[in-house]
């Protein structure tokens, strides 16, 4: 009996991590020569840097009876800071409601996640990059009632981007792919540890315009990225309860000077992942543009 | 009958005016001819072209407006403008000074110059009022009002580096501009929008600092 109330639980916890994982880790733009990687709102960011961004994200649950979650919406505000040129931190912080098959809604804070990135290799001719990062999401700091953990977990994690501007193949140079693998490894059980690999594919239109060929496009559209982003997190050992999950999030970035706006629907591809469509927003502010020479500056840097 | 005194006197009124608009036309000419720069700092033999003639460069030479200055593969070159700006020509740069107005007081009114191939770094003098400082490229042009940058041009391609203060840059194929902050920089190839900016590793800009250092 104690034990079944166990899965149970873990598999809740499984359900609800799995659709708190893209409310986790939104990033912003990352650049490496010409390329600029814009914000996206699923997947971390894949390089070290100064900005704040907000977002907010609604997905309909996959309840299992009376009490248990029928959507969950969350809205999120991460601040990232540069150490050096190449080392930065990142702190983040959710608050999330969700709403309950009979009963009335809860609304509190999730766990505090803190990460520490280095951007480990920056080709610009290849516009290529890759970032190592060591993710601490601090157990116990938020409220167990909307999913949050007692137990904390720290991720490795390993980031890449590359554009495809170094190719010839024309008009499919803007085109370029993103992404990470990380694995979360839980301080006790019942939380599972898990791998957690995702890729974006976007087609960047201000590349196109400045790179490739300049069209005489819409104002608005000169500055749209489409992009499709993929997350799975796999239950890796014991699975607690935990299932695979699969989330699919196509969607738009607009970059204006020193800010994004971003949203994109989010399509569960399998049934732990979710019930039905959701949606996340995103504003992201470039704090490096907007305060070049104050705030968004490195904290040790050369001149 | 005639009035001998008439002519005579029309010419004793002729003459005062004359001088007047001579003295007009010849104050602009008197104006253009005061120096825009002059060389502070100089390696390699760099050429200057000045009305013309062709001649090799001297410390402490100065510059015309109309003047350009080629920079040898193995030179460098430094100057002080009128307003206190100081600009640092790197090797195999082709650099004309398309205008450059200062005041009585040494303040800047307009300043343009003309880079057909090259590196420079402008160390930009400020200003009380808005004054333009402006260089122009084969596919742009980058306008700043104070500031320490650099620019780079080719026939093909420029680009921009900012270190303090902010550029903005313009396409001269599509008009559209970028504003580049402190710490950033941006590219932009001919006919094209400019390339949005990002920021430049320190590695980057040491490495145009090196180029454009002139002892």
């Amino acid at each position: 009996m104690g034990s079944g109330k166990s899965c149970a639980m873990a598999a809740v916890a499984a359900l609800v991590l799995a659709v708190c994982s893209p409310a986790d880790q939104a990033f912003a733009y990352s650049a490496t020569g010409d390329r600029l990687f814009p914000a996206t709102l699923v997947l971390p960011q894949i390089a070290p840097g100064d900005e704040f961004y907000i977002w907010a994200d609604t997905l309909p649950q996959t309840p299992s009876g009376d009490g248990t979650g029928t959507r969950q919406s969350s809205f999120t505000a991460v601040y990232a800071k540069t150490i050096t040129d190449r080392l930065g931190v990142v702190v983040e912080e959710t608050w999330t409601r969700l709403d309950r098959v009979a009963k009335g809604s809860w609304s509190a804070m999730q766990n505090l996640d803190t990460e520490i990135k280095y951007l480990a290799i920056d080709d610009q001719p290849r516009e290529f990059l890759l970032t190592l990062g060591l993710d601490r999401e601090w157990g116990g700091t938020g409220a167990q009632r909307v999913g949050a953990f007692s137990s904390g977990a720290t991720t490795p994690r390993v980031y890449f981007g590359k554009g495809m501007g170094d190719l010839d193949i024309g008009y499919l140079r803007p085109l370029a792919v993103a992404g990470l693998v990380g694995y979360q490894i839980a301080d006790s059980p019942p939380r599972p540890n898990l791998v957690t690999p995702g890729f974006v594919v976007e087609y960047s239109i201000p590349y196109l315009q400045s790179k490739v060929q300049s069209l005489d496009l819409p104002e608005f559209v000169r500055g749209l990225t489409p992009m499709t982003e993929v997350l799975f997190t796999i239950p890796a050992g014991r699975s607690l309860g935990a299932r695979t999950t699969a989330l699919i999030a196509p969607g738009l970035s607009y970059a204006g000077t020193g800010w994004e706006f971003a949203i994109e629907g989010l399509v569960p591809a399998s049934r732990a992942s979710g019930r039905g469509v959701g949606a996340i927003a995103q504003f992201h502010l470039s704090l490096d543009f907007v305060a070049a020479e104050t705030i968004g500056r490195p904290l040790f840097s050369a001149p | 009958m005639s009035n001998p005194s008439k002519p005579a006197r029309l010419r004793a009124l002729h003459y005062p005016l004359f001088a007047a608009a001579l003295l007009l036309l010849l104050a602009p000419g008197l104006a253009l001819a005061a120096p825009a720069g002059t060389v502070v700092g100089l390696s390699g033999a760099s050429v200057v072209e000045s009305g013309g003639a062709r001649g090799a460069v001297k410390l402490g030479q100065p510059v015309q407006v109309g003047d350009t200055v080629e920079v040898p593969a193995d030179g460098k070159l430094k100057l002080r403008m009128a307003d206190g700006s100081v600009i640092s020509v790197a090797a195999g740069t082709r650099l004309t000074i398309a205008a450059y107005g200062v005041d009585a007081a040494g303040q800047r009114q307009e300043a343009r110059l003309s880079l057909a191939q090259g590196l420079l770094r402008a160390v930009v003098a400020p200003v009380e009022r808005p004054a333009s400082f402006e260089v122009n490229t084969a596919v742009g042009a980058a306008a700043v009002r104070s500031t320490d940058w650099f620019v780079e041009g080719s026939a093909t391609a420029m680009q921009v580096g900012v270190l303090t203060g902010s550029v903005e840059m313009t396409s001269g194929a599509t008009q559209r501009r970028e504003m580049i902050p402190a710490r950033w920089g941006a590219r932009m190839e001919a006919g094209r929008d400019p390339v949005p900016p990002r920021v430049w590793s320190p590695a980057e800009f040491a490495a145009f600092i090196a180029r454009t250092d002139v002892k």
